[in-house]
């Protein structure tokens, strides 16, 4: 094999483990959140140096049930993008949607939820201008609570393609995208649950 | 037989459930701080790995991830151990 073959086939050939999952677009999103949410922990972290008293009571005071539900819903939702995805890949298009829209219900439960704890939170007195801690809380979590928003609408977007029949064990790109974004937002969440309802 | 997405739930489930205990019961100190910060690297790290696969997946997306969730880690351990130091260094005066 002469020099030339051998460059043809280092570069034709794709290395191991090359894949870009979902799409290129949705990796812009996901890093620009990422982005968002490390200067926000660094935020939180920064006040939390400055004001040790505030940050080692604030969590006595918030509603953990709340935290704890939200979390189950997130995780479990997540879960039902993965069985979905499992769905597309098996060309069982009836059985992807129907963990789509399980998805899509178990996502709703965290807003539900999120307005229980603040009508709460209210109730005992925790509003954004309680102390830094409050702030810093409401700030950090209403923030992860719209980009859930945005995910659900993604979630309901793939649903209707998925309806339509477009996804295919060939072609999921997009259904796979929006469960990525889905789960990018489980995993901000589980730091930002212990950090304001358990570390103290 | 449970497959591995289930294993997977139940495993996050099971983490979350032990969360609720230490949220009832923990005391600041070094032994919630270690167990918070342990509890964000394995259970961020089991969505990445396996309910977003990028363990499959070219390894520059799954270190975009760990990198993110290692910082975490390591900001939660830093600012409970060296507080005084990070407060020092964000001071303004």
């Amino acid at each position: 094999m002469s020099h030339s073959d051998t460059t043809v086939e280092r570069v034709t050939t794709p290395p191991l483990y090359s894949r870009i999952p979902g799409n290129g677009g949705i990796w812009v999103g996901i890093f620009c959140v990422l982005v968002e949410f490390t200067l926000l922990f660094a935020v939180y972290f920064i006040a939390k140096v400055h004001n040790p008293e505030a940050f080692n009571s604030g969590p006595d005071k918030l509603l953990t049930t709340a935290g704890i539900t939200i979390t189950l819903f997130l995780l479990t939702s997540g879960y039902c993008m993965v069985k979905a995805i499992e769905a597309i890949r098996r060309d069982n298009k009836q059985v992807t949607l129907r963990w789509i829209i399980a998805a899509i219900v178990l996502g709703f439960g965290y807003p539900i939820v999120k307005i229980f704890e603040i009508r709460w939170n209210i109730a005992n007195g925790i509003d954004g201008e309680t102390g830094t801690f409050y702030t810093i809380y409401y700030y950090l979590t209403l923030n992860h609570l719209v980009h859930v928003g945005w995910a659900l609408l993604g979630l309901f977007w793939v649903a209707i393609r998925t309806g339509f029949g477009i996804y295919s064990s060939k072609d999921y790109q997009g259904l796979e995208a929006a469960a990525l974004f889905w789960h990018t937002t489980d995993v901000i969440w589980l730091i930002i649950f212990p950090l304001f309802y358990i570390l103290r | 037989m449970i497959q591995h997405s289930e294993k997977i739930w139940f495993l996050l489930i099971g983490l979350t459930l032990v969360s609720t205990w230490l949220a009832e019961t923990g005391h600041a100190g070094w032994p919630l701080t270690l167990t918070v910060a342990l509890l964000i690297g394995f259970k961020g790290g089991m969505v990445i790995d396996h309910y977003m696969e990028l363990r499959f997946a070219h390894a520059r997306f799954r270190r975009i991830f760990f990198i993110f969730l290692g910082l975490t880690v390591f900001m939660v351990i830093f600012s409970h151990g060296w507080g005084d130091f990070l407060r020092e260094l964000t001071t303004i005066s």
